[in-house]
């Protein structure tokens, strides 16, 4: 491919996403004209839900898998292993934050650590450990990464609401009577509506730290290029004598390990874990992935777009509360799933890095 | 080159392997997960609390055995034609017209649909993982069709004969069309099919919701469901007991379109242009096969498959269509990946898996393992199938086969011994 046609690809990316972007923030300023002008009608009351505190708590607070995820899903597509499991690493780890928490009893403390940051922890680790396991059969066994990635998505399907059953005699856990909370700011979070960015989750903090976090170690570090290399040509990254495989155990680790503090937060925000149907999760470690190809594999862009989807998510919690309008809570939770659609219809072409999904033998390994 | 066409690459390896290789690898993946679903089967048997230990193990009580575990679930699917724990061994009361047998092929017959549904997708090249709102729309506009037209229609077997049928298509249909819009978008705008599919029956199971609970529910009942059809209208059990939601007219058509299938698939031309666009999509673009619409035909076929899949669920097992409808779609991956994408080999595979989910129900009732065991299982399968290679090496390792050697470097894909 020339370098032409690839300039050429970039502009019509940009210009897919560009506009997205005014379309988004159109939408959002004919909602604002109009409610501004009718303030007592539908317009005026989905102006109000946009614009309130609570609305904005919500969304930060549901991006929180989503953007982990899709960090986690950054990381290791650009290492050149598709991991369309996600979705699974986010249950696994949920479910498991959960049980560990009940184990340990949610009011205990172990040396200094509560029971339910010991829970996270295990979370994490559960998605990890299971994200070791998709890693050695894409990596060392050379499975197809697609149907790797569902086998992971559908053992943690059946395996939470099993082990929940086991346990608890059905699908969901107990609520554990306890949350991870909020940690508060003092002063700043008085400030109206951003005040909610100081008045948040420790999750949410954890996600404001590691989305720039991870665009520095993928841009600015040895590590990033190695895994951007891996992607892209692993043949040179081997020239350079730098083990491939080796880079592509991290990234798919790396995934993991975020994925996991996303399943863990979500699950621990609300003290519970729900296993029946889709779990709680939902889809959301496959809006993830939409959210990075959206958001062109670079951290800050998939933080905003799962921002989006969660945005979206929580207008729609809000608007079922609001009386009145006659349309069927189950239409209105289809708009995210609707909304991912239409976006992965409009930024379909993302140029994905060129070796990912292709095994790479160094000719030496095998055997 | 895309994930894509890499994932079409892998496709074209497996199956390119030869045919008795792939068998070999489903029996091998099938054992692995038997064997892992049995050291779950044990670590849970430590979790949970128990009277008296039913296994013991190096000194330590497990509450449950899976060696037992397994008994129950094949005897409890075949309907208990054996005595365990008995020395007399077989149950002279054993009738095989019985209401075990009847659910396991009233499993197995529900999976020959969405097992046919993935498997002409994945033969395509395109992963089709909606088959599951597929046939959650399918099955309601077989509903829906059959509960509007049936006054019209004299009562009887008269009825049935016209009605049935006709709801059958209006449910293929309706699944084809929901199948052919990822084809489209996949097609026309190079949206990832496995998102799309996925994203799909989310808002599948949502529009059905409303649907059903906002227009056409049971004003008799609480649960959303629409009214239960008339009994001519609906697949009555022949020959077996009547709750085993079992009739073997069903079984008959899905295994006439195993037939119609394969011989869509590797006999038509048709057929040809949807394999080689799966196996060798440039090759298939050179030699004059219009992609996109090849894409968007199959989708439809596939998403035919699977509506057809709901329409026998409506019709055979519910009468109505009812919120929560089990994952059939799902476990046709698993069918479809365990028979190597191949028509013939989703009838076994289907019977297998029908046996699994079957027997589940004995053993949750006979042995307190809970049913979503056979999720755990079927996530397992669709692991170990997709890693030949794990197997492979294995092989080598243990040194069973010296000679495959070539098989094992290439995937055979040059060996010209595939159907």
């Amino acid at each position: 491919m020339s370098t032409t046609t690839i300039d050429r690809l970039r502009d019509t990316e940009l210009s897919y996403r560009a506009t997205l972007a005014g379309g988004a923030l159109s939408v959002f300023l004919l909602i604002a004209l109009l409610g501004l002008a009718f303030p007592s009608s539908i317009w005026g009351n989905l102006l109000a839900i946009l614009t309130s505190r609570s609305t904005l708590s919500s969304a930060l607070r549901l991006s929180v898998p989503i953007t982990f995820a899709a960090l986690g899903g950054i990381f290791s597509e650009k290492a050149g292993v598709v991991n369309i499991g996600l979705e699974g690493l986010l249950i696994i780890s949920a479910f498991t934050a959960v049980i560990t928490t009940a184990v340990v009893g949610p009011e205990m403390t172990v040396v200094g650590l509560p029971a339910i940051w010991i829970g996270f922890f295990a979370g994490v680790l559960s998605s990890v450990l299971f994200s070791a396991l998709f890693a050695v059969v894409c990596i060392r066994f050379k499975a197809d990464q697609i149907i790797a990635g569902l086998a992971v998505w559908l053992i943690a399907l059946g395996l939470a609401p099993f082990a929940a059953t086991v346990y608890y005699g059905g699908v969901n856990t107990d609520n554990l009577g306890t949350t991870l909370g909020t940690w508060t700011v003092p002063v700043l979070s008085d400030i109206p509506f951003f005040g909610a960015l100081f008045d948040a989750d420790p999750a949410v903090y954890m996600m404001l730290v590691a989305v720039p976090a991870s665009w520095y170690v993928l841009n600015r570090t040895a590590f990033g290029r190695h895994v951007r290399a891996s992607g892209e040509n692993p043949k040179a990254l081997d020239t350079v004598g730098v083990d491939v495989s080796r880079v592509r155990y991290a990234g798919v680790l790396l995934s993991g390990f975020l994925a996991g503090i996303g399943g863990s937060a979500l699950s621990l925000g609300l003290g519970q874990f729900v296993g029946n149907n889709q779990t709680m999760v939902n889809g959301k470690g496959f809006i993830a992935i939409v959210a990075f190809l959206f958001g062109n594999y670079n951290p800050v862009g998939a933080f905003g777009a799962s921002f989006l989807f969660a945005g979206l998510e929580a207008a729609q919690i809000r608007l079922q509360q609001v009386p009145g309008y006659g349309v069927p809570d189950s239409l209105i939770q289809t708009i995210p799933y609707v909304t991912v659609l239409v976006v992965l219809a409009l930024v379909g072409r993302t140029r994905i890095p060129a070796a990912s999904g292709e095994h790479y033998d160094t000719g030496d390994d095998n055997r | 080159m895309s994930a894509t066409e890499n994932a079409k690459a892998v496709l074209r390896r497996l199956t390119a392997a030869s045919a008795t290789e792939r068998i070999l690898i489903s029996f091998a993946a099938l054992v692995l997960a038997v064997l892992v679903g049995a050291v779950i089967i044990l670590v849970s048997g430590r979790i949970t609390t128990c009277q008296t230990a039913a296994t013991t193990l190096f000194g330590t009580g497990f509450c449950y055995d899976p060696v037992e575990v397994y008994l129950v679930l094949f005897n409890g699917a075949l309907g208990e034609p054996f005595l365990l724990n008995d020395p007399a061994l077989f149950n002279p009361g054993w009738n095989p017209l019985n209401f075990g047998l009847a659910l396991t092929l009233k499993e197995t017959t529900l999976l020959i649909f969405t097992g046919l549904s993935v498997a002409v997708s994945f033969r395509a090249g395109l992963f089709n993982i909606g088959t599951q709102g597929q046939l959650v729309l399918g099955g309601l506009a077989t509903a829906l069709f059959s509960f509007f037209v049936a006054p019209a229609l004299p009562s009887g077997l008269v009825g049935g004969l016209v009605l049935i049928p006709l709801a059958v298509i209006v449910g293929a249909l309706v699944g084809g069309l929901y199948g052919a819009i990822p084809g489209a978008l996949k097609a026309y705008a190079d949206a990832n099919e496995v998102i799309t599919t996925i994203m799909l029956n989310f808002i599948a199971a949502q529009i059905a919701f409303v649907l059903v609970s906002e227009f056409f529910s049971n004003p008799d009942s609480q649960v959303v469901e629409t009214t239960p059809l008339p009994g001519w209208a609906t697949l009555l059990p022949v020959a077996f007991p009547q709750g085993g939601d079992f009739s073997i007219l069903a079984l008959a058509f899905g295994l006439a379109l195993v037939v119609g299938v394969w011989f869509l698939l590797e006999q038509t031309s048709f057929g040809y242009d949807l394999r080689t666009s799966g196996e060798q999509p440039e090759a298939a673009e050179y030699g004059g096969v219009d992609a996109k619409r090849t894409t968007v035909t199959s989708m439809f076929l596939s998403g035919a498959l699977g509506g057809m899949g709901g329409a026998i669920w409506v019709l055979m097992v519910m009468g109505k269509w009812q919120a929560g409808v089990p994952a059939l779609g799902f476990d046709g991956i698993t069918v479809s990946i365990l028979a190597g994408n191949n028509p013939f080999g989703v009838v076994p595979a289907a019977l297998l898996f029908g046996t699994l989910k079957s027997g589940s129900l004995a053993v949750q009732f006979g042995t307190g393992v809970p049913k979503q065991l056979v999720g755990v299982l079927r996530g397992l399968i669709i692991l170990f199938v997709a890693m030949p290679e794990f197997f492979r090496m294995l092989g080598s390792a243990i040194d069973l086969e010296p000679d495959r050697e070539t098989v094992a470097t290439d995937g055979g894909a040059l060996g010209g011994d595939d159907e």
